[in-house]
């Protein structure tokens, strides 16, 4: 039996990883065009910022695959021959398969903006965007860097600590609308501005201006233009699945990969999973999870539907953690997206409220959601939380009262940092933006 | 990103390139001189340092090299602080190491000496100072410095060890962890995370252990029965004498420090230290952990990467499982850098009773 795995990414290693603990025999190929090994793609920046090397972003040691004996293939993959079963490189080479599974990963989400296609412009996703970065960010060089996100935020403190002058420019009327509210996008945009970046929220990018070699010269916003050297595309990602267009493999319209429940696509012996595979939300909704844990999920789970154990992927409940140049972000359970990506406010709807407060002249702030008269979510910001309690307490129907008396148990920050303790100021809100 | 530690590897000093050799070579160079004196037959007909003290008005080597090594963990301490202030417990804690070096490690010992006192460092104890529990030595101190001594290595250090790991001397007293934690920060990131390392690490910090342990077992036997067995007492002088510049000298300094800028800051403390070794053991059984959040680590390997005991973290956060190693010397680094606030330093019963399988799934792999 020879199982293949596209993609060397968390997904595709757990995927390995797994069916060799389960099956010491079988053929394992790994399919990658990216790097010989395994690394953890979030650090991209650390890279970035000679904070680590590459090499110290590779979780596993470099024996790993011989010692698995995980058959490396570098290349890349042009096509899938499903009928066939052999998958199809570019140079038109073909590696025959009994399972597939794709663990493609995501790519950054093209540019839209009129003249943004050509030199000068990055992502920061792959490797390639990376070493790409590296060479065009030189200091005193000017960057846009473009969207409200994560990523966003990522290029501007690397780029700005290599010593670029970085303006941020954000859609939104605040930063990071899918995770903050008004009040904890100003904490964070007052942070990024004390470090120097000219955060610019509100503003819509009309095009990017080139000179006559080519190069960026600046990008127009809000029909100012602001100077760059180079542009920094952060509006999120796209699957890495054009190569399976024409293929019997179904995409959404999006371009994901379509799976049912135990990560199978319709096609025969064909998996997916990871960032680059449509599942279904707690909510119903069908879009691909991007986070590194739930690949890492969805790749053990993909091994074992694979072996043919009979699974289904069912997501937990929602929480995640980033950072902000220096501050810390933590969220767990329910907490209202309070903007939509047109800028027009959500209606979480009468009964959701949010109790929060900020520790003054702090970039710390705590917001627990509250919905009738339980707690449904937790968004922290500059102090560090447990997930697994807030999560327990939300699932316990907690009241508001008796979370606020709890909550330094959940509190996971170093010793010898401030407890938790409800402020003054602190204000109980409609959750409504 | 943590602030302090962007750009680590683009300082030629702290990425082993050509300077970072040469720095290694001359530390090493300053040790050998030290402890070794003049060496006529290498045409240095001086004890160099002793030379250099009496030439600032010292009367000793070893006030100047203290001097020297005081000086360098307070500026090295604010150094560090300055990237890392933004922790309370790398505040507290560097404060402490450089306040007890100060006062402990070089004034009071220098006060003894100036009132005509043999001086003691009261922060030192068998078994990293062997000497503090030689009869030879002990017996002949004040009732106070005696009781210091015997309380404080059999009595103290195992039972604050076993409440708050072993990190309350390594990190928080220890001079050999002090230079480390400050002077030596630039290096904390060069020790090495590989498998093979740590098995060596296991079998030489313990033999190093069992030597100083057979060692003292020797000295004592001595004291009882060396007056009538002149040749016992000979080999007993010999091996002390061996074991002080092998180990004392040697491999606490000269390769210790020296190697800092090409193997980090705790080749000492984690292959040789008897001390270390036997706190670790106390640590394995004890409350002291890391505690990891579950399912939060991002593999970004941060926390490995700035371990300076060359303890591979992330195996541990990425299996969700507590780090409860006898190396780990508690400095908090690892909990500090991790951008997702993973790991905290616990002094708590274990979280699973009935013991939870400790199996690290990448390690074992």
């Amino acid at each position: 039996m020879h199982f293949v795995i596209v993609g060397n990414g968390v997904c595709g290693l757990e995927a390995a990883l797994a069916l060799r603990a389960r099956e010491p025999d079988v053929r394992i190929s790994l399919v990658s065009d990216e790097h010989d090994h395994f690394f953890s793609r979030p650090a991209l920046m650390y890279v970035f910022a000679g904070q680590t090397t590459l090499r110290d972003t590779e979780p596993y040691d470099r024996g790993l695959y011989e010692r698995l004996r995980f058959e490396r293939v570098r290349g890349r993959v042009a096509t899938v021959d499903a009928a066939g079963h052999a998958l199809v490189f570019e140079d038109g080479s073909r590696l025959g398969y009994d399972r597939l599974l794709l663990a493609v990963g995501s790519r950054g989400r093209p540019a839209p903006w009129p003249g943004a296609e050509g030199p000068g412009l990055h992502y920061f996703v792959t490797l390639r965007d990376l070493e790409g970065l590296d060479r065009e960010a030189r200091p005193g060089r000017r960057a846009v860097v473009i969207g409200g996100g994560l990523i966003g935020v990522e290029m501007a403190e690397i780029l700005k600590d290599r010593g670029l002058h970085v303006s941020f420019v954000i859609r939104e009327s605040w930063y990071f609308p899918l995770a903050l509210d008004r009040n904890e996008a100003a904490l964070v945009s007052e942070h990024m501005r004390h470090h120097g970046i000219d955060v610019r929220p509100g503003v819509n990018v009309d095009e990017v201006l080139r000179g006559g070699d080519g190069r960026p010269r600046a990008v127009r916003v809000a029909g100012e233009d602001v100077p760059a050297d180079l542009v920094a595309s952060a509006i999120g990602v796209v699957p890495n699945t054009g190569f399976l267009a024409g293929s019997p493999v179904p995409l959404s319209k999006g371009g994901a990969i379509e799976v049912d429940d135990a990560l199978r696509t319709s096609a025969p012996d064909v998996w997916a999973a990871g960032d680059c595979a449509n599942v279904t939300w707690a909510d119903g909704s069908r879009r691909p999870e991007q986070l590194w844990y739930t690949a890492r999920d969805q790749g053990r789970l993909a091994a074992r539907s694979m072996l043919g154990d009979e699974v289904a992927y069912r997501r937990g409940p929602w929480y995640n953690s980033a950072k902000f140049f220096d501050v810390e972000w933590t969220t767990a359970g329910s907490v209202p997206v309070c903007l939509n990506w047109d800028n027009t406010p959500i209606d979480p709807g009468p009964d959701v409220r949010c109790w929060f407060q900020r520790v003054p002249g702090q970039c710390v702030s705590q917001r627990v959601v509250v919905q009738g008269d339980r707690v449904v979510g937790f968004n922290f910001l500059g102090s560090r939380w447990d997930h697994e309690p807030l999560l327990r307490w939300i699932e316990e129907r907690r009241s508001l009262d008796w979370v606020l008396a709890h909550l330094p148990e959940a509190q996971f920050d170093e010793e010898f940092m401030p407890r938790f303790r409800v402020l003054e100021g602190a204000s109980l809100s409609p959750a409504a933006p | 990103m943590q602030a302090g530690l962007l750009n680590t590897y683009q300082h030629p000093a702290s990425s082993r390139q050509p300077v970072a050799w040469m720095l290694s070579a001359l530390l090493s160079v300053a040790y050998l001189l030290l402890y070794l004196g003049p060496l006529p037959r290498l045409g240095i007909p001086w004890d160099v340092f002793q030379v250099g003290a009496e030439a600032v008005g010292l009367k000793s080597k070893w006030t100047l090299y203290g001097l020297l090594y005081t000086a360098a963990m307070i500026a090295g301490g604010w150094y560090f602080l300055r990237r890392h202030g933004n922790s309370r417990y790398q505040v507290v804690r560097t404060t402490v190491v450089v306040l007890v070096q100060v006062v402990l490690g070089f004034s009071l010992p220098l006060l003894m000496s100036v009132f005509g006192r043999h001086e003691h460092y009261f922060s030192y104890f068998w078994p990293l100072k062997m000497e503090y529990l030689y009869p030879s030595y002990i017996l002949q101190q004040p009732f106070l410095i005696l009781a210091w001594s015997f309380l404080g290595s059999l009595v103290a250090f195992p039972i604050l060890a076993y409440f708050l790991g072993k990190r309350f001397y390594c990190s928080w007293i220890c001079g050999c962890g002090g230079l480390a934690n400050t002077a030596g920060e630039p290096f904390r990131h060069l020790s090495s995370k590989s498998p093979a390392a740590w098995k060596i690490e296991q079998v030489s910090v313990h033999l190093v252990l069992f030597v100083s342990l057979v060692l003292t077992a020797i000295v004592w036997v001595n004291w009882a029965i060396g007056k009538k067995n002149p040749e016992f007492a000979a080999f007993a002088f010999r091996v002390q004498d061996w074991y002080g510049f092998a180990v004392g000298a040697i491999w606490a300094g000269v390769i210790g420090v020296g190697l800092y800028p090409l193997m980090g800051t705790r080749v000492w403390c984690r292959f040789g230290c008897p001390m270390a070794a036997l706190l670790g053991l106390v640590q394995k059984f004890g409350r002291f952990r890391i505690t990891v959040k579950k399912d939060m680590c991002i593999s970004c390997g941060n926390c490995s990467t700035y371990c300076e005991m060359g303890i591979d973290v992330r195996q541990y956060a990425m299996a969700n499982v507590d780090v409860k190693r006898a190396a780990c010397v508690g400095c908090g680094m690892c909990a500090h850098v991790c951008p997702r606030g993973v790991l905290k330093l616990e002094n708590k019963p274990d979280r699973f009773k009935g013991g939870q399988p400790i199996r690290v799934y990448a390690v074992d792999l």
